[in-house]
């Protein structure tokens, strides 16, 4: 982890306007994530977590405020600026698991790389770097599955090799193990651990305080605003940061 | 709780209701109008000939010879009643506007005063015409669009010493002379102004016509009974009459065939959408099971959603089909009064037809229901029991690029749904190519064996010098002599001849039939295609068509006893052939078969064979040439004088049918495309928003889907192309075997028509119309996989 900011967000609002009622779900949020950071946001429902995920991530459009992702300004990109960035330099994980119904497994990881020319290689390359990734998960005895013959921990594996495919800088993980079991949630989780312990700076949401001990920092959100930051000293054993963090979320009121 | 649930998914699922509900307005607007337009063409002329009162037999004079005739009539046992109908005739250089011949008709004209006519004559509404203001004429067959006049314009005849100005009232149409086969149109006028003209002396004298429209006891003998008729006249049945409408009828057939493929079209799509949509119901169905609702609940739920939806739609769609339906068969109304009485009855049936195919289909789709559980909520609609395989394609392996990947693996993934839309594409291609080739073949010199006349460098089909062998002013082979002299006298050497139609009586196993017997003295009896025996070797052998022959109930070989210039004699039937002449019922004379010149008073033209065999450049300057020489513009090439035997309109006619059902197609396969895509986004929303999430970018999600339907509209074509020829065959056979054609035709397929053009219109239509509903994807937001 080094300090340099791989994003940047000031000031961030996001209203939506619901049957003529305008409803801020973000309001003036501020916080930088570093290079080789793994955040966690943590929240009640409705308090605007995940929209803070897909604000900041370029998925949805902010009403206010600047974003910096690597040190270039969402809100001047265009459109397509922000889907090659999306493809090349970010990866994502959702809560639902959700994949190309009509390819396998292993199409549905390497359909990004496909995609993109970020890294230039041949099919059969990308294939094996789709099947290496898998591989590393321990998924890869479902590679030429349909995604509905498979188990939804195998398949949140698979999203996350998918994630990794273009090796982006930032993954962004909407409630990575929030449909999973705890055997199935600990695998994800101890995956996405060994990316960031690669390098790869994770932002995820979560109600999990177990998850998010996991993390290196918790940002904490009611209604729309960043209330707390905790930050998580990840040497000391699980169990240790787990009582910490929760006992520090019962002080915010959680 | 029941309602609340139903009112919330009408809301909730608008896309898709209104999909279906757009779908079920087509189905039962083409249903409406393609029965009644069934219906009304298989009346066709039957329904036509009984609305205007027309008669077995009809004999024309063109001389005051009426009373002879009359009494002649009245001598014939056979005949039952006779109308006798007074008129002038006269050729269209009668007819002027501001001095300028008003249209150049190249035939005989009548003019008819209303009061003396004893058909019923119709105006463009389909009224019979009782009336006709002083000062006003009604026009008829080609003269309309000849002399290309509006209401209320001026003109003038010129008939003996008498000019009268008239004033043009509108088409009308004569179910007798109405056609342009016959080439024969009629001025219907007030009887004051027919008056003025019949004052005249020199009118009196030279113009005088007559048309009696006979019915016989025995309608079929009647023609032989009235077969010593004076001369000078031309007396036939109504066969004639009924072969001088074969291409409107052809039409008329097409125009079927349309409303067969409309109607498979719309009931196809609605089979798919109802089965579509139900299968998107899964989640709901499951979740409704996992509350504990019956099966009988959440069937009898969607059966009343149907219900409704498809009554409100058949209800839109019966309204629109009275419109679409006149549409459809504008292209021959002006010329023939076709319908039916029934046209809101068989609409509403058609509707209550529509409503009870959607109810059964959504019966037999909801059975599904059953076998839907809680799991399926849960499980995108698989029971978990039995997976099987979707993708065919690997990624991995495959060379094609991302975009063009998807398309084509979520064909193989849902092959149905995409065989649907091929299949809808494919009927609707070979509609426009089998059209095309249709009205290719009327225009070309492939019908020229059909029309019993041998390949010839020109053909002169002016219709004064017919007429001049017909009234007996001139004979057969003066005329041909006139013809040769005239083109040597200009430097141009050629032997002219002509097909003469001959009326013999045949007799054969107690039947008699009287066809139209082809002779031309200036070719072989083998010079022409039969399809079974050998052509007639002798003068007692003659050919006849296969209708003929089954008519007599004789076959290769067998006698047949023929009644020619007084004469009875056994002939052998020595070959069968085909003929769209008379219908089919035709027969051929060897070329040694002697005829009296007097009695060839009917040709079908006359032949021009150069004797230097020039190329194809030097005849068509010849032809111009000849123009001028013969100073009428009757003259044409072999494409050109099919054309001309045929209907100089009917090329347009069925081009326009052409062009309307390009456009019906262009406008269902645009529909098609914009309901499918819409469906398709609606469905696939969930991998629209993850695509976008992942990085793809809108034009290339855009492109995904438009190139779907490209794939299937290419797909569609090469089956087409492939199919073209066969399926022309199937359907188009039918038609030209009611004119006589009964072995089929050799139809001239454009190559480039067939493989290149129509695709190109078939795809570009898809493509525009799944593209521009395509590009509604660009409101999916890639944040939308959140609240999906």
């Amino acid at each position: 982890m080094n300090n340099t900011a791989i994003l940047e967000v000031k000031d961030l609002c996001k209203t939506y306007i619901i049957n003529k009622r305008q409803n801020n779900v973000l309001r003036n949020v501020n916080f930088k994530i570093n290079e080789g950071e793994m955040v966690a946001v943590m929240g009640p429902s409705g308090s605007g977590k995940s929209t803070l995920l897909y604000t900041v991530s370029g998925m949805d459009k902010m009403t206010a405020g600047d974003v910096k992702f690597c040190g270039r300004e969402l809100s001047k990109l265009k459109e397509n600026d922000l889907a090659k960035m999306r493809l090349d330099d970010m990866g994502f994980i959702f809560q639902q698991m959700y994949m190309m119904k009509n390819l396998s497994v292993l199409d549905n990881i390497i359909l990004p790389a496909v995609k993109s020319d970020k890294i230039k290689e041949s099919r059969s390359e990308t294939m094996k770097r789709g099947q290496d990734l898998m591989r590393k998960l321990g998924i890869i005895d479902i590679s030429d599955n349909d995604i509905n013959e498979v188990s939804g921990g195998q398949l949140q594996r698979a999203c996350i090799c998918r994630s990794m495919i273009n090796k982006p800088r930032m993954i962004f993980a909407d409630e990575p193990t929030g449909a999973l079991n705890r055997n199935s949630s600990d695998e994800v989780m101890e995956e996405l651990t060994k990316l960031n312990n690669e390098g790869t700076t994770v932002m995820l949401v979560t109600h999990d305080a177990k998850v998010a001990a996991k993390c290196s920092r918790v940002l904490f959100i009611v209604d729309g605003n960043i209330n707390g930051e905790y930050n998580i000293n990840r040497k000391i054993p699980l169990r240790d940061r787990e009582r910490g963090l929760n006992n520090w979320l019962l002080e915010m009121g959680w | 709780m029941y309602f609340r649930i139903l009112k919330k998914d009408l809301k909730r699922k608008k896309t898709m209701n209104i999909i279906l509900l757009l779908f079920v307005i087509l189905a039962t607007m083409f249903a409406a109008s393609s029965v009644n337009n069934i219906t009304t063409v298989l009346n066709g002329l039957d329904y036509y000939f009984e609305k205007a009162d027309l008669s077995d037999h009809f004999i024309i004079t063109l001389a005051d010879n009426g009373d002879e005739i009359e009494d002649f009539l009245s001598g014939v046992q056979n005949v039952k009643d006779f109308r006798r109908e007074d008129q002038l005739f006269f050729n269209d250089t009668a007819l002027t506007k501001n001095g300028k011949k008003l249209a150049d008709i190249g035939s005989t004209a009548l003019l008819l005063p209303i009061d003396n006519g004893k058909l019923n004559y119709f105006d463009k509404d389909n009224e019979i015409l009782k009336k006709v203001p002083e000062g006003y004429a009604y026009f008829t067959g080609c003269l309309v669009k000849g002399a290309d006049l509006d209401y209320g314009e001026k003109f003038q005849l010129n008939l003996g010493d008498t000019e009268i100005t008239l004033k043009y009232a509108g088409l009308a149409k004569d179910a007798f002379l109405g056609s342009e086969m016959f080439n024969n149109p009629r001025l219907i006028v007030n009887n004051a102004d027919y008056d003025t003209l019949i004052a005249d002396e020199k009118v009196r004298e030279n113009n005088r016509s007559s048309i009696f429209y006979v019915n016989g006891y025995n309608s079929k003998t009647l023609e032989s009974d009235l077969s010593d008729i004076p001369t000078n006249t031309f007396s036939k049945g109504i066969s004639i009459v009924r072969t001088s409408y074969i291409m409107y009828i052809i039409v008329a057939g097409l125009l079927l065939i349309v409303s067969v493929c409309l109607i498979l079209v719309s009931f196809v799509v609605l089979r798919f959408t109802i089965s579509f949509t139900v299968n998107e119901e899964f989640r709901e169905i499951g979740v409704m099971k996992a509350l504990g609702l019956k099966n009988s609940s959440v069937r009898g739920l969607y059966l009343v959603k149907y219900f409704g939806i498809a009554v409100i739609g058949a209800f839109a769609g019966l309204l629109l089909s009275i419109p679409f339906g006149n549409a459809l068969i504008r292209s021959v109304s002006d010329y023939m009064v076709l319908g039916n009485d029934h046209t809101v009855l068989i609409s509403i049936a058609c509707s209550i037809f529509v409503v009870l195919i959607i109810m059964l289909f959504c019966w037999r789709c909801t059975r599904r229901i059953k076998k839907l559980s809680p799991i399926d909520a849960v499980r995108s609609g698989q029971t978990g029991e039995r997976f099987k395989k979707k993708g065919l394609m690997h990624l991995g392996k495959s060379k094609l690029g991302a975009t063009g990947f998807l398309a084509f693996n979520d064909i193989f993934s849902s092959p149905k749904q995409f065989c649907v839309m091929t299949a809808i594409f494919t009927v609707c291609l070979l509609l426009i190519m089998s059209l095309a080739n249709t009205a290719n073949t009327l225009s070309s010199g492939k019908l020229l064996p059909l029309m019993c006349t041998q390949e010839s460098d020109a053909y002169i089909t002016d219709t004064d010098l017919i007429a001049k062998i017909m009234t007996g002013e001139k004979t057969y082979k003066g005329i041909c002599e006139d013809i040769e002299k005239k083109l040597a006298d200009n430097g141009i050497s050629g032997k002219v001849s002509s097909e003469a139609m001959l009326f013999p009586t045949l007799e054969a196993n107690g039947i008699k039939a009287s066809p139209i017997f082809m002779y031309n003295s200036e070719t072989k009896a083998s010079d022409y295609t039969y399809s079974e025996g050998y052509a007639p070797k002798y003068a007692n052998e003659i050919a006849l068509t296969k209708q003929v022959a089954e008519k007599l109930d004789v076959g290769v070989g067998d006698k047949v006893k023929l009644t020619f210039n007084g004469k009875t004699d056994d002939y052998i039937v020595s070959a069968l052939f085909q003929s769209m002449v008379q219908m089919g019922e035709t027969g051929r004379f060897h070329e040694s078969f002697e005829v009296p010149d007097e009695f060839i008073t009917q040709v079908m033209g006359f032949q021009i064979d150069f004797d230097d065999s020039p190329d194809k450049k030097t005849i068509e300057s010849r032809i111009e040439k000849m123009k001028d020489i013969f100073g009428t513009k009757y003259i044409d090439d072999t494409d050109g004088f099919v054309m001309t035997v045929i209907g100089k309109n009917v090329k347009d006619t069925i081009n326009g049918v052409k062009l309307m059902v390009i456009i019906i197609t262009a406008i269902i396969i645009i529909l098609i495309s914009v309901l499918m895509e819409r469906s398709f986004i609606s469905k696939e929303k969930p991998e629209i928003a993850l695509m976008k999430a992942m990085g793809f970018k809108s034009r290339s999600v855009v492109a995904q889907h438009t190139l779907r339907f490209a794939i299937v509209a290419a797909v569609a074509s090469v089956i087409s192309i492939a199919l073209c020829s066969p399926v022309t065959k199937l359907c188009i056979n039918p038609i030209f075997g009611i004119m006589g054609a009964i072995n089929g035709v050799d139809y001239n397929i454009r190559p480039v028509e067939v493989c290149i053009i129509y695709p190109a219109i078939i795809i570009a239509v898809a493509v525009a119309g799944a593209y521009f509903t395509a590009l509604y994807m660009r409101s999916i937001k890639a944040s939308d996989t959140a609240d999906i």
